[in-house]
């Protein structure tokens, strides 16, 4: 009995966004890293094929974190205390890009200093975050962007209260813009319009529909990227950007993952606990459309990206 | 401990003697000082300032003043106590200005086309001539009369009160055995016991005007119109705020206020008051007296329902939001306590549910959507936003919680549409520089309901504020500014306002605003889903309620409040309520049609599921997230 | 493909006679599409008519149900995404053993006793799969029954062995794997003596449907399929194409539920091979590991994935920290609607002071609407300072409530003897300023 199999043509497509600039580009880094332009739902190769596949950062610091987890202190180890080391063994780990999050403690001097540092010791392209507090992150992020112009970082976090001083700096700096909503779809879309509204392109916008992690909501920011997924592929021009997540933030501010005494013992063991906990809810997310996966532990990072490869291999 | 607090208002004094711990607020009732509580004494409006000179008292909650209030020693009554002996200077009360609709709209109103008396009416007269008793004819006066019904009327049976009978002596004498009766009848089961209302002597022309009243009972408005039954004329139309402002603005607050000891029968007092009033005020207008008014035909929402006849509330805002009734039984003036003929009838009109009640029954029968043939939406925009989707064939209705915010409530510079209220705004877009109307002409001292959907529009289209209405502060522009709540937009200086003060729109009333409207936007979207029609399928939208009248429709599209269709669909109907109560006043096909329409409406419950939720979020937007409902926004934008 | 309200009624006679108890056949129509009366409710409906509502309300996927001890129950699903209603029926996760395994019994024994709480519900594993590689696969299907009351796969391809070890399992539906089409003839025969469900395996659609047909000639109607494939990419296709087939083109011949098996590429993969098919449509998932870490974030995903997202976004209530907290920072109330708490949160951990945040079980209302519904009042919220023992964690006992709910303040000094009851700001945005000001 033949059997037809039903296949989805979508009017709409995603975006293709660019992190990082060549020195042919302007910039300095060894590469640039594309994602998105997907034109269906991911890794349905019978339909359409993957065009970018997604890609990892990982996060690190400007100041050794004290509230990180031991474990990944003792993977990351001395090189916590110094951004440019960090990142270095980042890129070693199988980072495609590198976060660096600002903390409260950094002044403009520094964090341009710091950025600066980074940017030196890898060719890995640039996420760059504030410290996620509205003035502060203003008065870190433009002498960035000013002090790297034509590196195409990506500059977050963009919110929808503080949106204006970021994307303004970016538009000036050529620099990507990182949107984030809180897990829902409208919001998301508002943002965006937002940020288009200010007059910069839809390629230097990602969007970033925040998680949770595994146990913590996960299906609330899984349903989210799905949905926007789907509405960007049947043509809604304000949701055809590509997404970041951030699993590793997520999953290691979970218990499951962050300490290993004084949990129930049906947890099992800390270590194989706290991977699969970064490793399922990063593969979640690249499920459900996912083009950066920010994580954490190296272990994690490897898993993810052979997931990756298995799930493009055709 | 008992302590004395001592009350200096208006140039008056007195005082009363509590107990530690009392609540200022109580005490000044107990000492005679009315206090009022727009918001219910919930420490919400801060309207219940007052002055502590001298004593001890502890605040509870200094939410609504500033710390320079406090530090000059506001407090605020409803949320402070007494903890020693107390002075207490009360300001001089905000005086509620009377907005009262005036005889001039009365012409407006035709009477049913096909309204005739005799065949519709429930209240008669009857004309008898009683033989009148001899020694031989021995029959008691009730008897005679009740044969006299019988054999000239063809009415074989009847019921009457005892003042009936007490008064029935006296008139059939003085009008030497012929009188004139008023009888209430139920025209739909004529076999049914008729009941005599009232007796007078002698012959009362046919065409003089028997009075009827038909009243809306709204959260912040109550309306009556006064209406002769036997023409089916208006003859007068008159309004007042409702008495229980003062103890809640909406009908949360006031169910929760009735709750307290002593609530119910305060609520159930204030509104009777302010209905009594009408009643009198309206009876004066055409030289008639309130006994002489024989029927009351009543809607309202169910919370006002259930308040105006002291049933408990409670229930009504607690899942799963059950009322006590939905259509109360026919029962007499004197019980209800409304102040027309004693032995009148009074008529509640059936609601659907808790959130749906006779107001919106009433107002689908005089909104005309029960014979649609095509698919038409019906929209309330009031505190409570109620909406109903159909035809002939079908009725789905909701309703959701809009806040006060576009009746001029929740708004820092906000107030009700009347003397001195900005009703409408112009902003140039270079400049920001605006330009406004002030009903009255005069000083501005705020910006009413649609001033403020005039503002929102102005502000979004010229970019004062960004689709999330957040304010652009980086405009350099000296009419935006940071505020204490977050960017502000300046419509007029205290040079030229009344009260000397800057009036402002702030971002927490932009958000009210915002979520008003989505409020709004999301009930009728999510309805439409719900049945699967389209919303641009709905030929007609008629939009009711008392303050539908002043919507202006092109800035309510801008902002999303309603939906972006040709203006030549809209209809605006003013206070549907009151016109439905007054149709089934005159003609009891239309309120059994009203029962009829109860029936027939399917109540969709919006907490149930999170659609309501998403299509809500996607409506806080200017004018909305989804910019394809919006063509002719997304056309004045490119402009 | 189920009807809207709006499309039944259409089916419907559309006179409002009222017989069916509801007031309009509109109002008949909704209670119908949301499954709560039946059809039979209207006696006028016509044959017609009821062909199609009938067909409209027929599962998609077949239901299937492997009993013992317990229950699992896959299929009866009629959705591509889970925003778009809800996953139903959460795929079982099986833990294999071989009949060879001289540890058999230890092992099935620890899984089996495995038991987890998550937020209140306590998880364990479904049922086990029994293997026959060589060993004496009767022994190994008693020793296993002994240990467990759980449903169990039994995985053979020798019928009159397969016969045995079901004949110990009467009164209990296990699942047979697996049928081909080449040999599906003695193991269709042993579904229907035994009452089993049968795993048919193939390599095409077009094949599957053939073999489904003929299972259900030979008498046996539960079935699920093995889909095959080779890496995650290919079983992302075909589960994600029978799935559509299934509720898109409405394709009753590869209506069923289907089979995973995670353990294929070794325990480094299993976990993110049994994440994918919990996901993507799995109906059974098979686990070549156990271990207690595994288990637990498998069970956890697949009770995220499976929730039902039409109910409010809620979070926990509990005690939240915000910006390291120690015993001198203020104690900030809320309810649990996730916007709520994150607007909250979000100011607060913005301003970069600490905070306590206690999220009270509201319902997953927001301030307002859960005062205005009675669920976020002086008792409820009394009851979440208590319960979550607030008073330990702080010195100064005082707590700061949402300005919206002023009113609750006098009532909550009474429930909450010997705490100050401070009203906040009424907005999210304001709390930072009021933390500043108002709290030292
Ligand atoms: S019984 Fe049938 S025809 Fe009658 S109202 Fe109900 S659904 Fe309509
Ligand atoms: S603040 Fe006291 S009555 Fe509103």
């Amino acid at each position: 009995m033949p059997i037809e199999i039903p296949k989805d043509k979508w009017p709409g497509s995603i975006k293709k966004v660019t992190l990082g600039a060549t020195s042919a580009e302007g910039g300095t880094r060894a590469k640039s890293v594309t994602v998105g332009g997907e034109t269906t739902l991911p890794y349905l190769h019978f339909e359409a094929p993957t065009p970018n596949k997604p890609v990892i950062a990982i996060e690190i610091k400007s100041h050794r974190p004290d509230d990180w987890s031991p474990l990944l202190g003792e993977v990351w180890g001395d090189a916590m205390n110094d951004p440019a080391q960090w990142a270095k063994k980042a890129e070693e780990a199988g980072a495609d890009i590198i976060v660096l999050a600002l903390t409260l403690a950094d002044s403009p001097e520094d964090a341009v200093r710091i950025v600066k540092s980074v940017l030196a010791a890898t060719g890995l392209p640039l996420i760059v975050w504030g410290p996620g507090q509205a003035e502060k992150d203003n008065d870190l992020l433009v002498p960035i962007a000013e002090a790297t112009k034509g590196e195409k970082l990506m500059l977050g976090i963009c919110e929808d209260k503080n949106y204006r001083t970021i994307v303004a700096t970016a538009m000036a700096n050529g620099h990507v813009i990182q949107a984030r909503t809180p897990m829902d779809v409208n919001l998301a879309k508002q943002l965006n319009i937002l940020i288009t509204d200010m007059g910069l392109p839809a390629d230097r916008i990602m969007m970033d529909p925040t998680t949770g992690a595994l146990g913590y909501g996960i299906e609330y920011g899984y349903s989210v990227m799905e949905r926007l997924r789907l509405a960007a592929l049947q043509g809604d021009s304000m949701t055809q950007l590509p997404m970041i997540v951030t699993p590793g933030f997520e999953a290691w501010k979970a218990k499951e993952s962050k300490v290993g005494d004084g949990v129930p013992e049906a947890w099992g063991d800390w270590k194989f606990r706290a991977i699969h906990w970064e490793t399922l809810t990063a593969v979640a997310l690249v499920e459900s459309g996912a083009d950066i996966i920010v994580l954490r532990h190296p272990e994690s990072v490897k898993r993810v990206k052979e997931t990756i490869e298995e799930l493009i291999a055709v | 401990m008992q302590h004395t607090v001592s009350f200096t208002h208006e140039e008056k004094q007195s005082s009363v003697s509590v107990p530690t711990g009392t609540m200022l607020s109580d005490a000044a009732h107990l000492a005679g000082v009315e206090i009022g509580q727009p918001c219910g004494g919930q420490g919400r409006c801060g309207r219940c300032a007052v002055l502590v000179t001298d004593g001890n008292v502890r605040r509870r909650s200094t939410l609504r003043l500033s710390p320079a209030d406090v530090e000059q020693g506001y407090a605020l009554a409803c949320q402070t106590v007494v903890e020693g002996d107390v002075l207490i200077n009360v300001p001089p009360q905000e005086k509620i200005e009377r907005r009262l609709t005036t005889d001039r709209v009365v012409a407006e109103v035709t009477i049913p086309a096909d309204y005739d008396f005799d065949q519709h009416q429930s209240i008669h007269r009857v004309y008898l001539e009683l033989t009148p008793p001899t020694m031989e004819d021995q029959t008691d006066d009730w008897a005679r009369l009740q044969t006299a019904l019988r054999t000239q009327a063809n009415i074989p049976e009847v019921t009457c009160s005892l003042h009936f009978l007490q008064t029935l002596g006296k008139t059939l004498r003085d009008g030497e055995w012929q009188v004139t009766l008023v009888v209430d009848r139920d025209m739909e089961f004529p076999e049914k016991p008729v009941r005599l209302i009232e007796v007078f002597p002698g012959r009362v022309d046919d065409y003089s005007p028997l009075w009827g009243c038909a009243i809306d009972i709204g959260t912040t408005t109550v309306s009556l119109w006064l209406v002769d039954l036997v023409s089916g004329h208006v003859r007068a139309q008159v309004a007042e705020y409702n008495g229980q402002i003062a103890r809640g603005e909406d009908v949360i607050s006031r169910i929760i206020y009735s709750g307290k000891a002593g609530g119910e029968q305060e609520m159930r007092q204030l509104v009777l008051d302010t209905i009594n009033e009408l009643v009198e005020t309206a009876c004066k207008r055409v030289n008639a007296k309130p006994e002489d008014v024989m029927k009351a035909t009543i809607s309202g929402n169910s919370t006002m329902m259930h308040l105006l006849l002291g049933i408990p509330a409670g229930s009504i805002r607690l899942s799963p939001f059950i009322t006590a009734v939905n259509h109360p039984p026919v029962m007499l003036a004197k019980e209800v306590g409304i102040n027309i003929h004693h032995g009148g009838a009074v008529d509640c009109l059936p609601g659907v549910a808790s959130y749906v009640g006779a107001d919106i029954t009433a107002g689908v029968l005089s909104s005309g959507l029960e014979h649609a043939e095509h698919v038409s939406l019906f929209i309330d925009v009031g505190t409570n936003g109620e909406m109903v989707l159909g035809n002939r064939d079908w009725l789905v209705t909701c309703a959701c919680s809009a806040g006060p915010a576009f009746e001029g409530a929740g708004v820092v510079n906000g107030m009700r549409a009347t003397q001195g209220a900005i009703e409408e705004v112009w902003i140039n877009g270079e400049t920001f520089e605006p330009t406004y109307r002030v009903i009255g002409g005069g000083k501005p001292k705020g910006i009413c309901g649609s001033g403020l959907i005039s503002l929102l529009a102005e502000a979004f289209l010229t970019g004062v504020i960004d689709k999330a209405g957040n304010v652009n502060l980086m405009a350099g522009n000296s009419r935006v500014r940071e505020g204490a709540h977050g960017g502000e937009y300046v419509l007029a200086w205290g040079a030229e306002s009344e009260s000397g003060e800057d009036i402002v729109l702030t971002r927490v009333d932009i958000d009210n605003l915002l979520r008003a409207k989505a409020a709004i936007y999301a009930g009728f979207s999510i309805l439409a889903d719900t049945v699967g029609v389209p919303l641009e399928m709905a030929d007609r939208v008629l939009v009711g309620g008392s303050f539908g009248k002043y919507i202006n429709v092109e800035k309510a599209v801008q902002i999303g409040l309603l939906p972006d269709m040709e203006w030549s669909r809209f209809e605006f109907l003013g206070n549907t309520s009151v016109k439905g109560a007054y149709a089934a006043l005159l003609d009891w096909r239309m309120r059994d049609r009203i029962t009829e329409i109860a029936k027939r409406m399917t109540y969709i419950e919006l907490s149930a599921d999170n659609s309501f939720y998403d299509a809500f979020t996607s409506a806080l937007f200017l004018p909305h997230t989804d910019m394809n409902k919006f063509p002719s926004v997304a056309a004045a934008l490119e402009r | 493909m189920a009807l809207s309200g709006i499309q039944i009624y259409k089916l419907l006679p559309q006179t409002n006679c009222k017989e069916c108890g509801f007031p309009t056949c509109l109002a008949f129509a909704m209670k119908l599409a949301a499954k709560q009366v039946e059809l039979g409710s209207c006696p006028y409906v016509s044959d017609a008519s009821k062909k199609q509502l009938a067909e409209s309300a027929a599962p998609p996927i077949r239901l299937i149900t492997l009993k013992a001890g317990s229950e699992v129950k896959a299929g009866n699903e009629v959705v591509m995404f889970r925003h778009e209603k809800t996953f139903y029926n959460k795929p079982g996760l099986f833990v294999r053993v071989k009949a060879s395994d001289p540890e058999l019994a230890a092992k099935v024994a620890k899984a089996d006793a495995y038991k987890v709480n998550y937020v209140g519900m306590d998880f364990t594993i479904d049922g086990f799969a029994v293997e026959a590689d060589g060993g004496d696969f009767v022994r190994a299907v008693k020793a296993v029954r002994d240990t467990t009351k759980r449903p169990l796969i039994l995985i053979a391809d020798d019928a009159p062995l397969l016969d045995s070890a079901l004949s110990l399992l009467a009164g209990e539906s296990a699942l047979i794997y697996a049928a081909e089409s080449s040999s599906y003839e003695p193991l269709a025969d042993l579904a229907k003596k035994h009452k089993s469900a049968l795993v048919l395996k193939a390599d095409s659609f077009d094949a599957f449907a053939d073999l489904t047909q003929k299972v259900q000639a030979k008498g046996v109607e539960d079935m699920v399929l093995d889909l095959g494939g080779k890496n995650l990419g290919e079983w992302l296709t075909r589960s994600t194409q029978a799935r559509r087939l299934a509720i898109k083109a409405n394709q009753r011949a590869v209506g069923y539920p289907t089979i995973f098996f995670a353990g294929q590429n070794g325990p480094e993969k299993e976990a993110v091979y049994a994440a994918q098919a919990i996901a993507k449509y799995a109906g059974f998932v098979v686990l070549d590991t156990f271990t207690p870490e595994l288990a637990y974030a498998l069970l956890v995903l697949r009770e995220n994935i499976y929730t039902d997202p039409q109910k409010p976004i809620q979070v926990q209530p509990g005690i939240y920290e915000i910006n390291s907290p120690n015993a001198d920072s203020p104690v900030l109330v809320t309810t649990n609607f996730s916007i709520t708490y994150f607007s909250v949160a979000n100011e607060v951990e913005g301003s970069g002071l600490p905070a306590w945040l206690v999220v009270t079980d509201a319902e997953g209302m927001s301030v307002l609407t859960a005062w205005a519904a009675g669920k976020f009042d002086a008792e409820r919220i009394a009851k979440a300072i208590k319960g979550f023992d607030v008073a330990s964690k702080v010195n100064k006992k005082r707590i700061v409530l949402p300005g919206h709910v002023a009113v609750l303040s006098g009532e909550l000094e009474e429930e909450l003897a010997g705490w100050e009851i401070r009203v906040g700001p009424r907005e999210a945005v304001d709390i930072p300023a009021f933390m500043k000001q108002a709290l030292n």
